[in-house]
């Protein structure tokens, strides 16, 4: 059964041509701004949301962190589904309550197996967030319960497959991704739960980089991805 | 001064089985001339008292030809005589030793060099034990010591018996320690010319393993700048190829980046150290056409040895080549950890078609590039692939790391 799903996107070509581009997926509504989704409140399973939607014909529509909180404020899953690659702008969707982030980057067939994934209920977290989370794991930003956690989490950040972290821990596969799924939402709480400074201090940036692009209530700021500051690398 | 010269190029002969050979062929010569040397001042006595002197002096001269001819032939040739030339030498001292009685006055047969008979047949033996053929060896030294008893005649049961039996145990000792030292001397020069040969061998394969290594990730750059429809913008192509040209040079001018401390890091082997986070990232850079993420954060801190750092940012870009020409791959993930105790491990992880190590034979990138060249600088290296699984490299630091001497010049050195 194809899952229902709402795209919200700026670009009507990209939002037309949906559709026809991954017919494993019902698009039951396909609109330019989240006021519109929201105005309309189809029933989907997952919500496939543009991060960059503000253009000259609808200049002062919510984006980006705004737009994933409100979205997921009405009860929706949200699957970010955008170029951006800044792994804590990336974070910070996840931390907002996006369920999945799905690069552009990605051909079709993959984004559209991803997309399937959220939509049945997984979280689809970039690798470059898993890293993040990782990083905040090791030095004690946030507490994870088990000792199996932690493998499995050690495994992914190294980008091993499902398959490869189940056989180094002697689990099935399918009990893997059990773990996953579980081990993906309780991070995100927890990021979720992190302020900016919080992080800051985990990664060694400095104090007030991660302002812009984490902020506190995204709803009051405007241009928070055209940040040219790129924070460090971390310590 | 010639003199001087000469001295000196005996003392520098080599220590070849060729040197050595000339080396016997002084000794021969010396022990030859010396026991003429010793025969001469008697010679006027023996001539006087002889019962026929006319026969005396002819095997006095017959004994000085042979030791003169023996040494020049010896010198020249540069090495002793073989086996005719020593059984003639043996068979002219057995003859003079028989001829002995009859041109030597009774009674004169020990004690003076008017007797020289037994002294030059002492040489003889001394000199030619070197001879190859035990057997001629052999029967030499026992036809000397026939003809020795021949020699002393009647005067075997008299008061020199003693003598006589001890000149005998000399021969027979002489010749056991000349044949040993012959043979030790040589089996020095053998197994020191194998070990040069082994040693040459090494070298040569070793040179062959760092132009391998040295020019692996060129040729493989080359190849992708010749293809043209190779898909990738040959900018980025021309940064890693300028890189790789840079490496070159280096080689070519007769210093291994990272093969030779003395010349990257000054004559101590201490040579600065290079944040390894930042080389990962410069590296990625030059491979902008395959996706890949970078985490970095967790040994952001992590510095290495220049030189181990070079094979080590030669090694990963040898492994992004081969993600870039056969791993067909949709993402790439670059992981560095640096424990509590300073081990780090990095991590290349790639989601591509893979292959299986059992039927695979690694080419010279993975073998001497990555694992060769790493493990030569005590890292471990650990691949893991299979066909369709993609492939994960583990490169990790070795226990000296651990124990906290990743910045120490011992580490450099022992790995290497």
């Amino acid at each position: 059964m194809r899952p229902a799903v709402a795209v919200v996107e700026d670009a009507a070509l990209m939002r037309d041509s949906f559709s026809l581009l991954m017919p494993g997926l019902d698009v039951v509504a396909a609109v330019a701004s989240v006021e519109e989704l929201m105005d309309r409140r189809p029933v989907v399973d997952v919500v496939l949301l543009d991060l960059h939607l503000a253009n000259l014909e609808q200049p002062d529509v919510r984006q980006g962190i705004a737009a994933v909180r409100a979205l997921t404020g009405c009860g929706y899953r949200v699957c970010v589904y955008s170029q951006e690659e800044r792994r804590f702008v990336l974070a910070a969707c996840v931390a907002a309550g996006a369920s999945g982030v799905v690069s552009k980057a990605l051909p079709t067939d993959r984004a559209q197996q991803l997309f399937v994934e959220v939509a049945s209920g997984g979280t689809v977290m970039p690798q470059s967030v898993v890293g993040i989370l990782e990083v905040l794991v090791r030095r004690d930003c946030i507490t994870l319960l088990s000792e199996r956690q932690r493998q499995v989490l050690h495994g992914r950040a190294r980008g091993l497959s499902y398959a490869q972290v189940a056989r180094q821990l002697f689990v099935s596969e399918s009990t893997l991704r059990g773990y996953w799924l579980d081990l993906t939402r309780s991070l995100s709480e927890s990021l979720r739960s992190l302020t900016p400074s919080e992080i800051e201090r985990a990664l060694g940036l400095a104090p007030g980089d991660l302002l812009e692009l984490w902020p506190a209530d995204a709803t009051d700021v405007k241009g928070w991805w055209r940040t040219a500051r790129k924070p460090g690398p971390g310590r | 001064m010639n003199g001087w010269s000469r001295l000196s190029r005996v003392a520098e002969l080599r220590t070849t089985r060729a040197g050595v050979e000339r080396t016997f062929s002084y000794l021969i010569a010396g022990v030859r001339l010396g026991t003429v040397a010793q025969m001469i001042p008697a010679v006027n006595t023996g001539v006087a008292t002889s019962p026929h002197a006319s026969g005396y002096l002819a095997c006095w001269i017959a004994a000085a030809v042979a030791s003169v001819a023996v040494s020049v032939a010896t010198l020249v040739r540069r090495r002793p005589l073989g086996a005719a030339a020593a059984a003639v030498d043996f068979a002219l001292a057995c003859t003079l030793l028989v001829l002995g009685p009859l041109v030597l006055e009774a009674g004169e047969r020990f004690g003076t060099w008017v007797a020289y008979q037994p002294g030059y047949a002492l040489s003889i033996i001394i000199t030619a034990s070197g001879v190859r053929s035990v057997a001629l060896w052999g029967g030499g030294l026992l036809g000397v010591s026939a003809s020795y008893l021949v020699y002393l005649g009647g005067e075997l049961g008299g008061d020199m018996t003693s003598s006589a039996i001890g000149n005998i145990l000399t021969y027979v000792v002489y010749a056991l320690v000349a044949r040993m030292l012959f043979g030790y001397i040589r089996r020095i020069a053998h197994d020191a010319d194998a070990s040069r040969a082994r040693a040459a061998e090494l070298a040569r394969r070793e040179e062959e393993r760092r132009a391998q290594v040295m020019m692996h990730n060129g040729v493989a750059v080359m190849r992708l700048l010749t293809e043209p429809e190779g898909g990738l913008p040959r900018s980025r192509l021309i940064d890693l190829a300028e890189v790789e040209l840079r490496r070159m040079r280096t080689y070519l001018r007769g210093r291994v980046p990272g093969g030779d401390e003395s010349a990257t890091a000054g004559g101590d082997g201490s040579g600065p150290s290079v944040a390894l986070a930042a080389m990962i990232e410069r590296a990625c850079d030059r491979f902008a056409d395959l996706s890949i993420d970078t985490l970095l954060d967790l040994g952001a801190d992590l510095r290495l040895p220049a030189a181990q750092a070079e094979a080590l940012e030669r090694a990963f870009e040898s492994l992004l080549l081969n993600v870039r020409v056969h791993a067909r791959a949709a993402e790439v993930v670059v992981h560095l950890d640096q424990a509590e105790d300073r081990s780090w491990t990095l991590t290349v992880r790639d989601d591509g078609v893979g292959f299986d190590p059992g039927s695979v034979q690694a080419g010279v990138g993975l073998r001497e590039v990555v694992v060769g060249e790493l493990r030569r600088r005590g890292l471990d290296v650990r691949i893991e692939s299979a066909v369709g699984e993609g492939t994960t490299v583990t490169i990790a630091s070795g226990p000296e790391a651990a124990a906290g001497r990743v910045d120490g010049d011992a580490f450099v050195d022992e790995a290497a």
